[in-house]
């Protein structure tokens, strides 16, 4: 959860079959940075997150989505996934560092990315993007 | 500024043919581009309002006339101008065909998705920065959710794109021909760390991806640098990391 001084959180959650989960992100995440005034960059970065990671988790029967925001930042959580094969695409060894694989995809285009929970239905990723200032 | 008679434009057009298809000189096939340039808009503007942005129909035209500039025989006796101009409207169509939308959108979203590209860009040149949604809303005279339906509608669009490396049937991806010649563009494969999932995508595929995740470039810095649209670089992204993905499972 967002924390306490980062201004009053709002929340959308939602459940989906894995199907259309991206495209039903992509629509919230587009109605959130319209509030936020969010950049197309920016929003565009955000799908994409989502999208990929939803992709690298194939299997979930129902996917979760979890949006969260203040006009500071917006949080995504996308879970729970199953924990392989996400866990180890966010586990980059020093080796494979250079290459482009999920890790590297989801820092690039969000500010943090973070394991959040892992339960025994697997596990839930954070995606955080701070709002730029105007 | 020089008048050219048609008769002299083609005796031009054919020495500059020439010393391509002769002596292998790549500044004539490049003059050969640069001169019919005002063909390929003329031919591209029949096909505007129809959904796709003008200027991406001008690039898809383009890769037409490279393609009738490298298959012409110096043995016919047509003028370059003739023979391309079937070469450059097929390009179109097939570019329309094979963008056909997958699913039905109202008219009205995908006239709008066809706005969207040059309200970005015409925004980001005024703003200096990513546009939001309701920027772009006001620029297009719509409300947000028609933009955010219309830039989910660009979703119904078959993923092909101007680098459709297996339908072409040269060995160079059409676009890398288009920016041969940029100046400060390198197509610096040495410099990427991104091997070997990348090694299956084109060269300017490849070079987007490490504008992007090397370099940390924006896609609209990206679309600035390599002359398409942000919604382009967009589109070519999710593309290659998808191939890519599919090449590594």
């Amino acid at each position: 959860m967002l924390a306490a001084g980062e201004g009053a959180a709002e929340r959308v959650e939602l459940e989906s079959p894995p199907g259309p989960a991206s495209s039903i992100a992509r629509l919230v995440l587009g109605g959130i940075a319209d509030c936020l005034r969010l950049g197309v960059d920016e929003l565009d970065d955000l799908q994409l997150a989502v999208e990929r990671l939803l992709a690298e988790a194939r299997g979930p029967e129902r996917v979760r989505l979890a949006f969260e925001w203040t006009d500071q930042t917006l949080r995504t959580y996308v879970g729970p996934l199953p924990e392989q094969p996400i866990a180890a695409a966010l586990e980059a060894s020093e080796r494979a560092r250079g290459e482009l694989d999920l890790r590297r995809v989801l820092e690039t285009l969000v500010d943090s990315v973070a394991i959040e929970q892992v339960s025994g239905d697997g596990l839930v990723v954070r995606l955080e993007k701070h709002v730029p200032r105007p | 500024m020089t008048t050219w008679s048609p008769s002299e434009r083609a005796r031009y057009d054919r020495k500059l043919l020439r010393r391509y298809h002769e002596h292998g000189d790549a500044s004539a096939r490049e003059a050969l581009v640069r001169r019919h340039l005002p063909l390929v808009r003329s031919l591209a503007r029949r096909y505007a309002g129809r959904g796709e942005a003008l200027e991406d129909i001008e690039q898809v035209g383009t890769i037409g006339l490279i393609k009738a500039i490298d298959r012409y025989e110096l043995s016919r006796e047509v003028a370059l101008t003739t023979y391309a101009t079937p070469n450059v409207v097929g390009e179109i169509k097939r570019h329309f065909r094979d963008k056909a939308w997958t699913i039905r959108v109202p008219r009205h979203l995908q006239e709008l998705n066809g706005k969207l590209s040059k309200a970005i860009e015409r925004l980001t040149a005024t703003l200096g920065r990513s546009p939001t949604i309701a920027e772009i809303a006001a620029h297009v005279d719509a409300t947000p959710e028609d933009v955010l339906e219309a830039f989910e509608a660009g979703a119904a669009y078959s993923p092909a794109s101007l680098s459709v490396g297996t339908s072409w049937d040269g060995d160079l991806d059409p676009m890398e021909m288009i920016g041969a010649e940029d100046a400060g563009f390198e197509l610096a494969d040495h410099r990427t760390r991104l091997e070997p999932a990348l090694s299956g995508l084109s060269a300017r595929e490849r070079e987007i991806l490490r504008l992007r995740f090397d370099e940390g470039l924006t896609q609209t810095q990206i679309a600035e640098l390599v002359g398409i649209s942000q919604m382009h670089v967009s589109r070519l992204i999710r593309r290659s990391l998808e191939r890519m993905r599919a090449e590594l499972s």
